[in-house]
């Protein structure tokens, strides 16, 4: 159930090819996370259908999906999963909405700094993991309580 | 004779009118202008905050890269003396142009936040703000025009949060500096000053420009009033500045001046609005 073994994943959508090259040149060098990188966000949600993540960046301004629609299908397919929001676009609007509707992690302004970015998916993906944790120490203290309650009704049983 | 008198009247009242409607618009002019302009400067910050982004995150990389590669280097045997010694001057090399690529960088991206906010649409929304940030960000955008004629100084001290329309005081400032720039002939410097004075902040501009003439000293807040040659300004940007400060933030807004010396304009803004209060 721990995720020692397995390396994080991150997962960086911009229609801007340069920019997940540059972030994931920033992630081999830095971490040693799995980046797997689209400039086609409805590639993306295709990917996150078979393959889980610890966390999903977008940008905002995209074609056929914009960085919220995309976050949004995210959130259905992998709710566990943490969900930053990096963008170019400087609109209060769109990130109250996106924070309210998306429980958004983070939301990072272009151009980002280097050590803030590390930081934020660092935090990410942290969370992520505890949230599955989490719910696998939950899904094993139902299976125990069901157990136990099996065993009670038996003694019970014995005694009748 | 009567007559006579009514038509010098009405002529002086039609003269009147059509100085006031030649003023208004100019600033109608203006307004569409600076609408026009908004629009251009959103388009430009959001073109170059993307590659300006991945140039920052790439030269972050390769100056990380190339420390490691310093390490490695300085690690390896004395076998190879000479390729080894050629090898870490390169690295060197590259390091010294990272690091300046760096500081290049860092300046475009101190633009984008000062474009961002000039270019966002009529606030109506009064925001506490941090006036210091504020005026960062504006002289990020100025001294593209100071390069390296006009130097800056800057004594911001410490301020709590003020109540105001953070993008009309960007544009105030924009245009005290802009004017301090142009005051200037040749070399000279700019020199900006926050203070908390009780319950207001005081910003000073203060240049070492040619100062405004005794006879223009009382002109230069009317709207239309310009000692610039035709095609470089309307001469709004006093008036504007003035109806900004004063109607909208119930602020004030003067100035100091001696031919040959200097001048050094002072805006106070109140810290908190009174609600209802007049201007």
């Amino acid at each position: 159930m721990s995720n020692a073994n397995v390396r994080p994943a991150v997962l960086i959508v911009d229609d801007e090819e340069m920019v997940v090259t540059s972030v994931r040149a920033l992630l081999n060098l830095e971490t040693d996370y799995d980046v797997h990188g689209f400039t086609d966000p409805e590639q993306a949600v295709t990917f996150l259908e078979t393959h889980p993540v610890d966390v999903a960046v977008a940008d905002y301004v995209m074609p056929k999906l914009n960085g919220i629609q995309f976050l949004a299908k995210s959130k259905l397919l992998q709710p566990e999963a943490t969900r930053v929001l990096l963008t170019g676009y400087a609109d209060k609007q769109s990130a109250i909405q996106a924070i309210n509707e998306l429980s958004l992690f983070q939301y990072l302004e272009k151009p980002w700094d280097n050590a803030a970015l590390l930081l934020v998916l660092q935090n990410a993906i942290e969370r992520a993991q505890l949230i599955r944790q989490l719910r696998d120490k939950i899904a094993e203290l139902d299976a125990a309580h069901s157990d136990l309650k099996g065993v009670q009704t038996r003694l019970l049983r014995a005694f009748m | 004779m009567p007559v006579h008198a009514e038509q010098t009247d009405y002529r002086d009242e039609l003269l009147r009118l059509r100085s006031e409607l030649e003023a208004s618009t100019r600033v109608l002019v203006e307004s569409y202008r600076m609408a026009s302009l908004g629009r251009l400067v959103t388009g430009i910050a959001h073109e170059i905050s993307t590659p300006v982004g991945s140039i920052l995150c790439n030269n972050g990389v390769v100056l990380r890269s190339l420390e490691l590669l310093r390490k490695l280097l300085s690690e390896c045997s004395a076998d190879s003396a000479p390729q080894l010694a050629r090898a870490r001057e390169i690295v060197e090399t590259l390091h010294n142009l990272a690091a300046v690529d760096k500081l290049a960088c860092e300046r475009i991206a101190a633009v984008v936040p000062g474009l961002k906010t000039f270019a966002r649409a009529e606030e109506t929304e009064l925001r506490k703000a941090d006036l210091n940030q504020i005026l960062r960000n504006t002289l990020a955008l100025a001294q593209a025009q100071f390069r390296s004629r006009v130097s800056v100084e800057t004594s911001l001290g410490a301020l709590p949060e003020v109540e105001c329309y953070p993008q009309s005081l960007h544009q105030v400032f924009l245009n005290l500096l802009t004017n301090a720039g142009q005051a200037i002939e040749g070399q000279g410097r700019v020199t900006l000053r926050t203070r908390l004075e009780g319950d207001h902040v005081r910003v000073s501009i203060r240049d070492t420009g040619s100062g405004i003439k005794p006879e223009h000293r009382s002109k230069i807040f009317s709207p239309g009033f310009t000692t610039k040659p035709i095609g470089l300004g309307a001469g709004l940007g006093l008036s504007i500045a003035r109806q900004i400060v004063v109607d909208r933030h119930g602020g004030s807004i003067d100035f100091e001046t001696e031919c040959g010396v200097g001048t050094t304009f002072h805006v106070r803004i109140p810290v908190a609005r009174l609600s209802n209060a007049p201007g």
